[in-house]
């Protein structure tokens, strides 16, 4: 039998470390934190300066004139424009696309398995990379898509070179690139509905368009708004797919915030513009993320829940 | 469901269909671009009867293409090299600095935990541009420019948050009087974390590891802005081959099968987890 | 064998007091029960002692050592859980092995030492497999060979028959007294079940929202629960209440049932004229012949046979329910009009607006004698 003086007594700097645990644990994540906050306020500074790399020596703070200006710069607006159009377009259609597909394929089996595992696959390669596959496809001189443009009597159809159909022509990548994030998201989602509701419909016979608006759409909102905001996040701040595809171009046609941002930095050097844009783009998706995050908390009780 | 009729099965199996076609053809054409010449790519009418041809690839692994004007230097192959190890380590470092926080923040719910995992999941949610533009300044400052030390270091923003949550959701899986029951057992803490918790979250933490690669992998943005040739990544490294002169098509689609096929090889491998860190641990597959 | 106390414990979950200013003592080789409803405290308490999770306030004492701030590998205690709380990823013997593994031993002592106490529990023959593999049964008997297999001067089990079903709880609550003497520990066992309270205890503490309530042997709370809670709490069936005013006669302290005076031989004139409630074990009360002093006509419902005793349910002729028991296998109506009669001395009376005990003349007058 063990006895009380055999059992080894901590010392008395182990006590510290049983309240600091914790704390010592997490200190890693938390200098990390530390670490992204700190250029995340330069960020700040910068766009309250007037600072171009190429004049270090005019650099000064210009108290917000960099915010100021842009409610009369056309670029400024063009930019809220295309962004809000890419992100619009692109959510609304992968929505619609993707609850189809998760519908179409709800119902277990071999085949909806397989078909589900495969259109994961656009998610997993690089957006950048997916836009240079388009961008093969696209080519004037040898791409299918061209190809099969001029069969339906589209000739010289210019893709994404052409100021007219750019927009669409990214869109169409995001919507390949991404669509199947929304549906994987929904066919988790409606798979794991109860069934009980759905079999008591079929027994009463009710039809099934009314099921599909009051029982499962209801019951899916949860998933549907987190797939949603999550999409919107990345959407508004697409940067890969149109800088890959166009650089922005042609003109300022995709010049969306941080493609804008990126240019201004790098090829005006205008620095306090770059950070302003950034800024007010970070607003955007701070306010939106604020929204995701409570949805996103209520699934993931959930999800953690039902484990 | 059971009641479908022939014209609604047909209308599904149509729609499925053209899905299938619209998400696999791209996939399937670059795949078949990348065994051809440029004399078939070019060809009017394309067509998928073409003899295969294993020299883009050959080309893109010897380094050396030859052209009418001479010889090319490609580097793609230490793009490749460069994706690999950026990913590789930055998911190390994720895993070393993220699943110890995980397991503080799953266990010992103290004072400032919540703010700091919600702090690091909002990265993942900030134009990446903000942090990227100063940070080329001061990665000059402190002698970052152009290291991998530096390129690993922003990885975290992508990888940390991904593991941190997900991994996190795995250990508060684990029923606390598990823990409990071994620590009374007259195990140390760190005993504990080594021999119950990081065990029974083994799967987690391992299925974690690989979306973070397969999302590191994919980065383009990071190494744009901090990176010059010699540390690009594949994702960087593939977009300035396009604008290289004397570059044959079929040696591009052929770089882009070699740079997308880990990833995918790696989605395969852990689709059962793909959901979860998609989601960030929100929605279960 | 070692003692524990806990002195002015105090914990609270958010705003939530869990444990209010608790102060118990255990005594060397002691087996105490906590019993008491869920919610009452009862494993946050025994988490407390073994060191998992750490009060707000107070101190705990095992040994006579202050063990407040030490880590619960350093405790030395043993510790069965209501989950059983199994490590899935290793084999049962892995999982008994566990205490030992701590402590450095050899191999050979290590298996020796899993090998007896698992022969003991009888599961000497399912050590290779893993929890996934155990019946439930046996995983509350590994769990439980994993608490023992250290030898621990204190014991904490908690609920360990819970989960495990009624033929097997009932084997266990006949085994456990003799496995738990032999290990000679001193013994903290929570339990809801008051069988296995009484069956167990050699004292039981009764926890009701975060305090004791009452502490004594299992004699003394079921024969002098301090509350009408207690009471219900404790007895099965459970224990008859009606509201009475007891009054004065000739012969003493009488209440009255269906206008029969049951005399309350017990109880003093202090009593007299309060509302209260009497307490009635239902084996306090037998049926009688309707020519019996102090016969009460009654209306019998219902009959449950149980193994041991017949459980009646009657309704008096205000339309009170009345259970009645009796050892299995004495006679006693099934149906219809019949009369039982109250055994005065085993009853209590409660005062109806605290739901305290009221203290007996004998132990009234005891406690006056002392004050004077």
């Amino acid at each position: 039998m063990a006895s009380t003086e055999t059992l080894k007594r901590p010392a008395s700097g182990f006590r510290i470390s049983r309240k600091m645990l914790p704390y010592v644990l997490s200190l890693p994540a938390l200098l990390v934190c530390i670490g992204i906050l700190i250029p995340f306020f330069t960020a700040v500074v910068y766009s309250f300066q007037r600072y171009r790399l190429s004049q270090p020596w005019a650099r000064q703070f210009n108290w917000g004139e960099n915010y100021i200006n842009f409610f009369t710069d056309p670029a400024f607006w063009n930019t809220l424009k295309v962004s809000l159009l890419y992100a619009g377009l692109t959510v609304t259609l992968e929505l619609l696309l993707g609850l189809g597909i998760a519908l179409l394929l709800q119902r277990r089996s071999t085949v909806n398995n397989f078909i589900s595992i495969m259109l994961l696959l656009p998610l997993m390669i690089a957006p950048a990379l997916a836009a240079l596959m388009w961008k093969l496809m696209t080519n004037p001189s040898f791409g299918i898509l061209s190809y099969l443009a001029s069969l339906i009597g589209l000739h010289d159809f210019r893709w994404a070179s052409s100021p007219d159909t750019a927009l669409l022509t990214v869109v169409l990548v995001d919507i390949w690139v991404y669509t199947p994030f929304i549906m994987i998201l929904l066919l988790a989602g409606l798979r794991s509905l109860p069934t009980q509701p759905f079999e008591a419909a079929a027994l009463d016979g009710v039809p099934r368009s009314f099921v599909f608006f009051r029982i499962t759409l209801p019951m899916l909102t949860p998933y549907i708004l987190t797939a949603t905001l999550f999409r919107l996040l990345d959407s508004i701040q697409q940067f890969d797919i149109i800088y890959a595809m166009t650089q922005g171009g042609p003109g300022n046609t995709l010049t969306v915030f941080q493609v804008e941002a990126y240019l201004n930095f790098f090829q005006s050097t205008n620095v306090g513009r770059s950070a302003a844009l950034l800024i007010i783009l970070w607003a955007i998706t701070y306010t939106l993320s604020n929204v995701f995050i409570k949805n996103w908390l209520r699934l993931r009780e959930r999800a953690r829940g039902e484990a | 469901m059971e009641t479908m009729s022939p014209l609604e099965r047909i209308l599904r199996g149509l729609a499925l269909t053209l899905v299938v076609v619209f998400f696999m053809f791209p996939i399937f054409w670059i795949f078949l671009m990348s065994f051809q010449t440029n004399e078939t790519i070019l060809a009017i009418p394309p067509s998928i009867v073409f003899s295969p041809t294993l020299s883009n690839y050959a080309a893109l692994i010897t380094g050396k293409l030859q052209t009418a004007a001479g010889t090319l230097d490609i580097a793609f192959m230490s793009n490749l090299g460069n994706s690999i190890f950026l990913s590789v380590a930055s998911v190390a470092v994720s895993l070393v600095l993220g699943v110890p926080a995980a397991y503080a923040f799953a266990r010992h719910k103290f004072k400032g935990s919540e703010d700091i995992a919600f702090t690091l999941l909002s990265f993942r949610f900030a134009p990446p541009l903000l942090v990227l533009l100063p940070l080329t300044q001061y990665f000059q400052w402190l002698g970052l420019s152009n290291t991998y030390v530096g390129l690993i270091w922003v990885y975290q923003l992508i990888c940390l948050p991904l593991i941190l949550w997900i991994v996190r959701g795995y250990f508060e899986d684990i029923s606390a009087d598990v823990e409990y029951a071994y620590r009374i057992a007259g195990h140390s803490w760190l005993a504990t974390f080594r021999k119950i918790a990081l065990p029974l979250a083994g799967p987690g933490i391992a299925a974690a590891g690989l979306l973070a690669f397969i999302f590191a992998w994919n980065n383009f943005v990071f190494a744009l802005v901090l990176a010059s040739a010699d540390k690009q990544p594949v994702t960087v490294g593939a977009l300035a081959f396009v604008t290289s002169s004397g570059i044959q098509y079929g040696q591009i689609a052929a770089a882009i099968v070699l740079s997308v096929t880990p990833t995918l090889a790696l989605a395969l491998y852990a689709q059962r987890y793909l959901v979860e860190g998609l989601s960030l641990g929100a929605v279960k597959g | 064998m070692t003692t524990l106390q806990l002195k002015n414990i105090v914990k609270r979950y958010k705003s939530q007091t869990v444990l209010d200013d608790l102060t118990l003592d255990v005594a060397d080789g002691e087996r105490l029960v906590l019993f008491g409803p869920s919610g009452a405290g009862k494993t946050v308490l025994l988490r407390l002692v073994a060191g998992v999770i750490e009060p707000d306030a107070g101190r705990v004492l095992i040994g006579g050592e202050d063990m407040t701030d030490v880590d619960a590998e350093h405790r030395g205690v043993g510790m069965a859980f209501q989950n059983f709380a199994l490590f899935p990823h290793m084999s049962a013997f892995d999982n008994i092995a566990s205490p030992l593994t701590a402590t450095k031993s050899s191999k050979e002592k290590i298996a020796a030492g899993v090998q007896k106490v698992a022969k003991l529990l009888k599961i000497d023959h399912v050590l290779t497999h893993h929890p996934k593999a155990l019946s439930n049964g046996q995983k509350q008997r590994t769990a439980l060979a994993r608490a023992l297999v250290g030898s621990p001067p204190l014991l904490l089990l908690d609920d360990p028959l819970r989960n495990v079903d009624a033929k097997l709880r009932f084997e266990m609550r006949l085994e456990l007294p003799r496995l738990l003497a032999a290990q000679g520990a001193t013994v903290v066992y929570v339990t809801q079940d008051y069988k296995e309270a009484m069956a167990l205890g050699d004292r039981i503490a009764v926890m009701a929202s975060g305090s004791i309530r009452q502490i004594g042997t299992p004699q003394e709370i079921y024969n002098a629960p301090a509350d009408i809670e207690i009471a219900r709490l404790f007895g099965d069936p459970t224990i008859n209440l009606l509201d009475v005013t007891p009054q004065r006669g000739g012969e003493g302290v009488f209440v009255e049932l269906s206008n029969v005076r049951v005399r309350l031989a017990d109880y003093g004139a202090d009593v007299v004229g309060s509302p209260c409630v009497l307490g009635l074990r239902p084996e306090a009360i037998s049926f009688v012949d309707a020519a019996a002093p102090g016969a009460i006509p009654v209306t019998v419902e219902a009959e449950t046979p149980l193994n041991e005793k017949t459980v009646t349910l009657a309704l008096t002729a205000r339309g009170r329910e009345i259970l009645v028991s009796r050892p299995a296998g004495t006679p006693g109506p099934t149906a219809g009009p019949a009369h039982i009669a109250v055994n005065g001395t085993q009853a209590f009376l409660f005062d109806k607006t605290s739901g305290a005990l009221l203290p007996r003349a004998d132990l009234a007058a005891k406690r006056n004698g002392e004050a004077a």
